[in-house]
């Protein structure tokens, strides 16, 4: 009644195949769906703290509708329901070349765009008004204050956070295999599938994800050292220069 | 590296862990009064939530009615039979690692499934088709290359789909509601599955005459239980509890609940089928 490992299943076979082809389809949809998320996050970040009632209203009802409806039904949602809105000639094309690839994109991008929004507003909150004020009475109009002073400084406080939403964003990127995407969680399965050695698959699965994340943490922990504002606190904390 | 050597250190201890020779599973229903089976709430009439709310089919039929008094009479008391929902997925794990003592839904006896668990005698026995909308110009596996099929992730079909037709566009879906609906809607054009568990979506669809299941058995799909490996004494006491069933008539009984003319999923016993399951039965 003991189970048997056997370690070789992932080095023989098509295993290495499918576990490169998923981490490959893993960071494509990771690395798009990030950009769809910061340029999201960024607008409705700003927006909610800008100084015009309309615009954080509007803001504010993306941000609470996104991050508070799961993931997974996000990822129905975008690949079940939205098609049928879409003429039926853009609809069979999409169907034919990977619909649940972009659907994910889509499901992943702004459920973390919301995330990320308030990440964005944190940093934004937490320049003290009188520099806003400062800008603006140079002669800047409020977009150029915010797009020349007030993000530039906010972008460079929250990377912290910010890291820990990429490092969540990669790894709810497995939820996409529940439409179909062959990410490296679905592989891992289908090793079982052929194999029938789960544990080995999962733990190969396991040690990519913590690889790939290590890998994204310690590029972030240069770009902070790299942009760290002098004469903040924080400065410290990160290390010499 | 120090970190990843930690971690895989980690994962090696937990792996361990495993391995360390168990209590046999009929010591461990005896201790517990309960036996637990991993079973499906989505595949009628083999083991799915009924209209009523109840976990009910073919497959957990078996077990209570055929299994489980073999069970009582051996233990000599009455033992409980508790239900978790197993997936193709995570049956292979469920059971090795001791959270169900049997897997009682709609598995597909392998080879490769036998290295790592054991089987039970073959208690039903079909073959992949395909689910098309009625009049689609997919007849078989000859006609679907280059269309969309979907299949259930962790299945036999999916594999020989691969490996039979390449320029088909194989999506994968982990559960059959999931593959079912992106049918319906057009994501893609067949759903390949066990035929039997086509009939009975079909039959539980909202319109079932908008749906036809065609094709050649493409596979051969002997269905099994799957129990913890080399535990003789508990395979013995199922295997005996499936053939005493098959030889009184009382398997009989059960399928004709579930696929007789007014049953979930009508579905005629063939003949050959038949025979076969009476001649899994040795003699006592």
């Amino acid at each position: 009644m003991s189970y048997t490992f056997n370690w070789s299943v992932l080095w023989t076979g098509q295993a290495g195949g499918w576990l490169l082809d998923g981490l490959i389809t893993t960071i494509e949809i990771s690395f798009l769906a990030w950009w769809l998320a910061v340029v999201l996050g960024i607008g409705s970040g700003a927006m909610r703290t800008a100084p015009m009632a309309p615009l954080r209203w509007a803001a504010a009802a993306y941000v609470e509708f996104f991050r508070n409806v799961p993931l997974l039904v996000w990822m129905f949602f975008w690949y079940f329901a939205v098609p049928p809105l879409l003429p039926d000639t853009v609809r069979e094309w999409l169907f034919d070349h990977g619909a649940e690839f972009w659907a994910a994109l889509c499901a992943l991008g702004v459920y973390h765009g919301a995330r990320f929004s308030e990440v964005i507003r944190a940093g934004i909150q937490a320049i003290p008004k009188t520099q806003f004020e400062a800008a603006v009475s140079t002669g800047l109009t409020v977009t150029q204050a915010y797009r020349l002073i007030i993000l530039p400084i906010a972008l460079r406080l929250i990377i912290p956070p910010a890291t820990n939403e990429s490092l969540n964003l990669l790894k709810n990127s497995s939820v996409a295999l529940t439409i179909g995407v062959a990410e490296l969680t679905f592989q891992t399965r289908q090793i079982e599938t052929y194999t029938a050695k789960a544990f080995e698959a999962l733990a190969a699965g396991t040690v990519i994800y913590l690889l790939l994340c290590l890998t994204i943490a310690t590029l972030m922990a240069r770009v902070e050292r790299r942009f760290a504002i002098p004469g903040m606190i924080a400065q410290g904390a990160v290390g010499e220069n | 590296m120090e970190r990843i050597a930690l971690v895989l250190s980690l994962i090696i201890s937990f792996a361990g862990a495993y391995s360390v020779q168990a209590e046999t599973t009929l010591v461990k229903i005896d201790k517990s009064g309960t036996l637990v089976i991993g079973t499906r709430t989505g595949s009628p009439p083999f083991a799915y939530v009924n209209k009523n709310n109840e976990w009910v089919g073919f497959s957990i039929d078996l077990v209570e009615k055929a299994i489980l008094p073999v069970l009582n009479k051996k233990l000599n008391k009455q033992i409980k039979l508790e239900k978790k929902e197993s997936a193709p997925a995570t049956r292979i794990p469920l059971l090795t690692s001791n959270a169900v003592d049997l897997i009682a839904e709609t598995m597909t006896d392998t080879q490769s499934r036998r290295d790592s668990v054991d089987f039970s005698i073959t208690f039903f026995a079909t073959g992949a088709q395909f689910l098309v909308k009625k009049g689609s110009p997919i007849k078989g596996i000859q006609t679907i290359a280059g269309k969309r099929v979907a299949a259930q992730q962790g299945s036999t079909n999916a594999r020989i789909i691969r490996e039979r037709a390449p320029s088909a566009k194989l999506l994968e879906f982990p559960d059959q509601p999931a593959a079912f609906q992106a049918l319906t809607q057009g994501q893609v054009q067949a759903y390949t599955n066990d035929g039997i568990q086509l009939a009975g979506l079909k039959a539980k669809a909202p319109k079932p005459e908008e749906w036809a299941v065609v094709g050649e058995f493409f596979s051969y799909e002997p269905y099994g239980m799957a129990l913890r490996k080399g535990d003789s004494d508990f395979r013995q006491i199922v295997n005996v509890g499936l053939m005493d069933a098959i030889e009184s008539g009382k398997y009989f009984e059960i399928y004709d609940k579930w696929f007789g003319a007014k049953g979930e999923v009508p579905y005629p016993l063939a003949s050959e089928t038949k025979r076969f399951l009476q001649m899994q039965v040795v003699p006592k």
